[in-house]
């Protein structure tokens, strides 16, 4: 295992070289190389061959909830800005029928472990119709009884008030993550999203006296107006707020690709060595206050379930980042979701018209996915290993694939070598390694093993 | 470790026999040891390969026969794994057995003269087509052939019977995962590791059981360390344990 968590050792020139387009890993392969080939019948064949596994896989929902009041300027999520709450009504209709049709498809003894509700903005929803969208899930899928199950929520507190949050908690949701990104008004002016400590403070509080367990803040670094000082005054409030989990994204700029984000004053933005400066400091003041860097963004407790599942080696990767739970299938509901049985990935339609009219006509709504071949699924076991627990075995690998690792990977070992000579890895025959200044490059590392790392026409945001 | 490993990620999961020739039959064959054990001569080598037929691949869920279809050939499997069953009126589905590489199947359509059951591939399956009639006429010059066809046809009866009477799930797990085992090692898989082709429903349906309890007593095996499960990949990790366990139905 990683022999110190807090090492991690951050070297600005060392990082600064290795800012360049590297997709996030959340999945391998990644979402642009889904291909609309793949469609309703492939995904009904990989649940069915999902049922007939000796022991099934648990089963994890991402539920997505597209709409948003207010059009923050950095987001790069599917989301439609709306004022109109009857939207979500005609919205939840097709939800429900989606759930329900699913569920069908999947074994009865095949529970929900994991579950999400994310965005755009879950709470667009209110209290009731949440609620009901739980109870639904719970009806048809049946909820495992295991403790340590993981239900969470991403909530704007902006649109969200203490008992919302209390509530919702209540009902079983045991995670709640609150967007705060920055809390110096200039930022916030300049990105579109006004948001006090004391409404975020009263969403926390809301979670916690309703039993939620993990509490995570997400930052972003490299917004417009951001310097070190504004920074670092957020980073105390977030500290002084306590979460158990903090998240700092770096933000992407690519205006051609999300639309929002050319409202963003590109002049305004911070230049590479000052989202350097902005990034050493998010490590070094998080860690000073006890936080255990998890691996790229993510930061938790020592005592958070996160922080102990990295210390036994129990961490996964997915698309909502780390997680503690093992190999669930995930089934993604509503517009834009992804999902993952089996050997494939699969991702609903990209917008209302598209994902209604599926619905409407009986079928499932999906719009594009993937089978991973041989050679995705030994790629995706090497990244997961690498992101995750940061030490990859060889020995063990060759016995799970069946295959000579260095013979394998020679051109992956082969870039693999000038990371290690910049002391990101260490590697031997036996085993690779993710030193501690590694972690906050491990992107890079990953795409060392990644295939599709070269395809011409796809653009990533940068690694730092 | 060669460099043909490299290519071959499901090495481990899906054995495929290796072509035969004129004077070699294929490393998985049914009828090899006859002649390997009995040294049959050159010519008669030939002969029984003039009349066998390499089939396939089928692809999973094709049929290599169905019910009522007119005996004609029994099939030797090549590389997969095959499932015989048949379908009551109702539709309900009876699994019969599961045939890996080197078993024969079709043994039961001599005396009805059309075969009893489907044969269905789990996953890609070839096959190996011995003409009935030429095979008879071939087995009263080679004692062999028709000693070994005796043999597979009674052994086949028996294990019939092992699943047979009032055993707990347990048991019946248990004496399933050592018996495949055993066969998976006959056929030079690295000891106590077995490739599940066919789902969880099979293998309930097969052993009488419910899917979940299929599952509820493998987790419960694995749980206490007597198996390793992933995916479908399954390695016995205490077999004399699950031999003890399996004894009341082994022992018979």
């Amino acid at each position: 295992m990683i022999a110190s968590m807090n090492a991690t050792a951050f070297d600005r020139n060392l990082i600064a070289r290795y800012d360049v387009g590297a997709p996030r890993y959340t999945s391998y392969p990644t979402a642009p190389h889904f291909r609309a080939s793949f469609g309703e019948a492939e995904l009904l064949r990989a649940i069915k061959a999902s049922n007939g596994d000796p022991i099934p896989r648990d089963l994890s929902a991402y539920v997505h909830v597209p709409f948003c009041l207010s059009p923050c300027f950095y987001c790069g999520c599917a989301r439609i800005i709306t004022h109109d709450r009857g939207k979500a009504a005609a919205y939840l209709t097709r939800l429900h029928r989606e759930i329900e049709l699913v569920a069908a498809r999947f074994d009865r003894d095949r529970v929900l472990a994991q579950l999400h509700f994310g965005g755009g903005t879950p709470n667009f929803l209110d209290v009731e119709q949440l609620i009901e969208l739980v109870d639904s899930l719970e009806r048809h899928f049946g909820f495992s009884r295991d403790p340590g199950r993981e239900f969470g929520i991403e909530l704007d507190p902006r649109f969200c008030s203490e008992d919302y949050a209390r509530q919702i908690a209540a009902a079983g949701v045991n995670r709640v993550s609150i967007g705060v990104q920055d809390f110096d008004p200039a930022v916030q002016h300049a990105v579109n999203r006004v948001q006090s400590v004391d409404e975020t403070a009263a969403v926390m509080i809301g979670a916690r006296r309703g039993g939620a367990r993990s509490i995570n803040l997400d930052l972003i670094y490299g917004l417009p107006r951001q310097t070190p000082e504004s920074f670092a005054a957020t980073l105390e409030q977030v500290i002084a707020l306590s979460p158990d989990r903090i998240a700092a994204y770096g933000y992407a700029h690519l205006p051609e690709r999300f639309k929002a984000q050319r409202q963003i004053d590109k002049y305004e933005l911070p230049d590479a060595a000052t989202r350097l400066t902005l990034l050493q400091q998010t490590v070094e003041m998080l860690t000073a206050a006890g936080y255990v860097h998890i691996g790229v963004d993510h930061f938790a407790l020592p005592d958070d379930d996160l922080a102990r599942a990295l210390s036994n080696g129990t961490l996964h990767r997915n698309f909502q980042g780390y997680s503690t739970h093992a190999a669930c299938d995930l089934v993604g509901f509503g517009m834009s979701a992804i999902g993952h049985v089996g050997d494939t990935f699969s991702q609903n339609a990209k917008d209302l018209v598209g994902y209604y009219a599926a619905l409407d006509n009986g079928r499932l709504p999906v719009a594009r996915g993937l089978r991973l071949d041989d050679d995705d699924l030994v790629r995706a076991d090497a990244i997961q290993q690498l992101m995750c627990s940061g030490d990859l075995d060889v020995a063990a690998f060759e016995e799970r694939h069946a295959l000579d690792f260095p013979l394998y990977f020679r051109e992956s070992l082969r870039q693999l070598r000038a990371l290690e000579d910049d002391g990101l890895v260490e590697s031997s025959p036996a085993r690779i390694r993710v030193t501690p200044r590694g972690r906050f490059l491990l992107r890079n590392i990953a795409r060392c093993f990644d295939a599709y790392a070269e395809s011409p026409d796809i653009r990533y945001s940068r690694a730092v | 470790m060669g460099e043909d490993r490299v290519t071959s990620g499901r090495f481990a999961r899906s054995p495929i026999a290796d072509d035969g020739d004129a004077l070699r039959f294929c490393s998985t064959c049914a009828f090899g040891a006859v002649c390997c054990d009995r040294g049959v001569d050159k010519l008669a080598l030939n002969e029984l390969h003039c009349l066998v037929e390499h089939v396939g691949p089928y692809r999973t869920g094709e049929a290599v026969f169905r019910t009522g279809d007119r005996f004609g050939a029994i099939y030797a499997v090549r590389s997969g794994t095959v499932k015989t069953r048949v379908v009551d009126l109702d539709g309900r589905e009876l699994v019969l057995g599961f045939h890996l590489p080197g078993e024969l199947i079709g043994l039961d359509a001599i005396h009805p003269e059309s075969y009893p059951c489907d044969a269905v591939a789990l996953e890609p399956v070839e096959v190996c087509r011995f003409s009935f009639p030429a095979l008879s006429t071939l087995a009263t010059r080679l004692p062999g052939i028709q000693q070994e066809l005796f043999r597979r046809m009674s052994k086949d009866i028996g294990g019939k019977a092992l699943l047979a009477g009032d055993y707990s799930s347990d048991e019946r797990l248990a004496a399933f995962l050592v018996l495949l085992g055993r066969r998976y090692a006959e056929r030079g898989f690295p000891p106590g590791t077995l490739h599940l082709a066919m789902s969880r429903g099979d293998i309930a349906n097969y052993l009488r059981l419910a899917a979940e309890t299929v599952s509820r007593v493998l987790r419960r095996f694995q749980d206490q360390g007597l198996i390793k499960v992933d995916g479908r990949e399954l390695a016995l990790a205490r077999p004399a344990e699950l031999y003890a366990l399996a004894r009341p139905i082994l022992d018979r």
